[in-house]
């Protein structure tokens, strides 16, 4: 009860400061909140980050294993993406297994890293038909104040970016850097009176959660959209979207890189 | 059955008219147009553009009459099933002359069926209904037809029209709710060729002509009817 | 998944149907054809078989999950276990509930929800037979179903899928197009007096560049405009008969 009238009296408030061109916390309509990212932080996982965009907070942990190929890539490693958003990021979010919004997040998030072929999955086989390498990415939701979507792509490339695979503990050889080809990148806007905002708040998802992401890679192809919430997306905002997310996916890129000291 | 409308099909999203202040029912205005917000008949006239639905779930509205069925007992009241998204209650309060030492299951119990008036409507869209009212009553007698509550209005016709004529031409009592059900009370064969075209007013209200149809059917089987009684004698 | 070694998708500008890059594959759609479900449609794209139905607006329970102010919508996609090369095991898995979550969120915003508070419209959509595109085909009869219930609502919802196949745009992609192709976009659009008035279903996975995903666009809207048609016909042939 309580939450909803504070929800109530949030939303009149943003609308308002809208309509005068602001958003509440004095950002520019495509200016992300400050991010930061930190990698190797669990030493026991293969490779790992920890992501904050404002107060948003993801840690994803990459854990490798071996195991048998699919039937039908037997030279191909696996990739697994899962999302946890754990009872404790968020009064909303309950225990059990994934509902429909921790699915999604997985499978938007891998779709990014699937489709940008980030990984070549065929350096990752061991012996054709018999072992490959599989990769598990584990995106733990730890603080959700809005925007976990770009928030957990963002620890998931950072993460596989800084990942070793574990063979001398599979006394398969000496340990080497996970092959990354390519850095998704996913550009989440909330979309509200015919206005585009960039990386919404908690606060600003209290109007509606009508989301889009356009995710790209490092030749500024696009490599996943995915509209989320039930809104109807005007055709012009789509155009714009296009254009926002490539230039932003650019700056991140760029911080990344710089951050993690790698050079594609 | 399928044959020329009565009068123009129109879809969700359709069309109709640049003046918003002929918007009746069926429609919504959006940017100064008005469009069909429904799969229905189209009426137009001078004052007013609204679609006759078709089909759809009968939305309880306050001095309706509705027939229901008893589902529970409570202890002050009896819940009614009146085949409506929302669920409706009959308080004991609304019931007219309680005997003092009557139990609530003892007036009417689970199964019973009642025609009652919609007394109000509150925000919750809890239903409350009553039965103060001379056309309310415990359905003892006769046979209760549950129909598409959206083929209701042609039911009763223009002005009352097709329930007059059904009325006056087999002689049976018939009280139609808003809801669907409808009650047929009389002698039994009578009431039967009521229900007979009844169903067919159901399936055919869209199609043109109806009115004759339905008369000729009635005056077939009173034909009938009266050809038994003679053979019988 | 990678193309086998020397397979063309696309030979002398024809796809591996016969069909041109923006022809649809044959479409039949039937409305009402269920008994006990308030609303109903069957509808074949290509060898995709649907069979949609809408149950609503109907009581919600438990108490708690209804919404004062509007009908909730409820949408579930499900593929029956003979519906693919291999069996698949019944029961929602991830792939069904994503589908389900964004099929529902194109419909809603639709769907006047409004007049119904407190209530639930169900949806239920079941592949019966799957050949790609089935979360588009789904979206179509499941707009055509609601349409048969009389539930009120702005416009239809119409959908289908862009692909990319050897380095062409194609359209309403086939399995072999979806399977080994580049890139797959589904769409669903509102459309309100036979025009297209917002996109409600938007999701890409694949490789495309800017330019190709404005000209998708483009041609998901025209073709949506041709199955709209389909649907209509199906609405009106139920009420009158003729076509």
């Amino acid at each position: 009860m309580e939450r909803e009238i504070l929800s109530e009296i949030k939303k009149d408030y943003i609308l308002s400061r809208l309509r005068d061109g602001e958003r509440i916390d004095g950002r520019k309509f495509d200016e992300y909140r400050e991010i930061q990212i930190k990698t190797g932080v669990i030493p026991r996982a293969e490779g790992s980050a920890l992501v904050k965009i404002g107060n948003t907070q993801v840690l994803v942990g990459v854990k490798m294993q071996v195991g048998a190929p699919f039937p039908d890539t037997p030279d191909k490693g696996i990739l697994i993406t899962n999302a946890e958003l754990v009872p404790l990021a968020s009064p909303t979010f309950e225990p059990g297994p994934p509902n429909e919004n921790a699915i999604e997040l997985a499978r938007v998030v891998d779709r990014g890293i699937r489709e940008s072929e980030a990984i070549d999955l065929q350096k990752l086989c061991i012996e054709e038909g018999e072992k490959v390498w599989l990769v598990f990415v584990d995106i733990h939701v730890l603080d959700d104040d809005g925007n976990l979507m770009d928030t957990s792509a963002l620890a998931a490339i950072a993460a596989l970016l800084t990942t070793t695979v574990p063979a001398e503990r599979f006394e398969i050889g000496e340990n080497f850097n996970l092959p990354v080809q390519n850095v998704p990148i996913a550009v989440t806007s909330l979309i509200v009176d015919e206005k585009i905002l960039v990386d919404p708040s908690r606060d600003e998802l209290s109007v509606g959660e009508n989301l889009v992401t356009i995710t790209t890679d490092k030749d500024e192809n696009i490599v996943a959209i995915q509209k989320s919430g039930g809104f109807i997306l005007m055709e012009e905002k789509f155009y714009e979207l296009i254009d926002i997310s490539i230039r932003k996916g650019r700056e991140i890129r760029k911080k990344l890189l710089d951050i993690v000291g790698v050079s594609l | 059955m399928t044959g020329i409308l009565s009068r123009k099909l129109v879809l969700p999203g359709d069309f109709l008219s640049n003046n918003p202040k002929l918007a009746g029912q069926g429609t919504y205005v959006e940017q100064g147009k008005v469009y069909s917000k429904i799969l229905g008949l189209l009426d137009r006239t001078e004052s007013c553009i609204r679609v006759i639905p078709l089909k759809g779930k009968y939305l309880p509205s306050q001095g309706d009459t509705v027939i229901g069925i008893v589902k529970e007992v409570t202890s002050n009241g009896w819940l009614i099933d009146i085949n409506s998204p929302y669920p409706a209650f009959l308080p004991l309060t609304e019931y007219p002359d309680v005997k003092p030492n009557k139990k609530i299951n003892e007036i009417m119990d689970i199964g019973d069926i009642v025609i009652t008036k919609v007394l109000n409507i509150d925000p919750k869209m809890r239903v409350t209904l009553t039965m103060k009212d001379k056309i309310c009553r415990i359905i003892r007698s006769g046979r209760v037809v549950a129909i598409n509550p959206a083929r209701i209005p042609r039911v009763i016709g223009k002005k009352g029209s097709m329930i007059k004529l059904l009325k006056s031409e087999l002689d049976i009592q018939i009280i139609v709710g808003q809801n669907g059900l409808i009650w047929l009370n009389g002698d039994r064969r009578r009431v039967s060729i009521g229900e007979e075209a009844i169903y067919k007013i159901e399936d055919e209200a869209h199609i043109e002509g109806l009115t004759d149809r339905i008369t000729e059917l009635i005056k077939k089987r009173k034909g009938e009817l009266m050809n038994e009684e003679t053979r019988g004698a | 998944m990678k193309k086998p070694e020397g397979l063309k998708l696309i030979v002398d500008g024809r796809r591996l149907d016969g069909r041109r890059p923006d022809e649809l594959r044959p479409l039949k759609v039937e409305a009402g054809v269920l008994k006990r479900a308030d609303g109903s449609c069957y509808l074949e794209m290509g060898n995709n078989k649907i069979m949609a139905a809408v149950y609503g607006p109907r009581e919600l329970h438990p108490r708690h999950l209804q919404d004062p102010n509007k009908a909730i919508i409820r949408y579930r996609y499900n593929m029956a276990p003979f519906s693919v090369e291999e069996r698949k095991r019944p029961g929602p898995d991830r792939r069904s509930v994503e589908i389900s979550k964004v099929s529902r969120e194109a419909l809603e915003p639709v769907i006047i929800r409004e007049l119904y508070p407190r209530s639930t419209i169900d949806i239920f959509v079941e592949v019966l037979q799957a050949d790609a595109g089935t979360r588009t085909a789904c979206i179509n009869a499941a707009s055509v179903a609601l349409v048969d219930a009389g539930i009120a609502m702005k416009g239809m919802v119409t959908a289908v899928a862009v692909g990319k196949a050897d380095g062409v745009l194609v359209l309403d992609p086939m399995k072999e197009e979806d399977f080994y192709g580049e890139a797959d976009m589904p769409f669903a659009f509102l459309i309100v007096n036979e025009k297209i008035k917002g996109i409600t279903l938007l999701q890409m996975d694949g490789k495309l560049t800017s330019e190709e995903a404005k000209k998708a666009l483009e041609m998901a809207k025209s073709a949506a405009l041709e199955i709209y048609k389909h649907q209509r016909k199906a609405i009106m042939k139920k009420y009158t008969g003729e076509d």
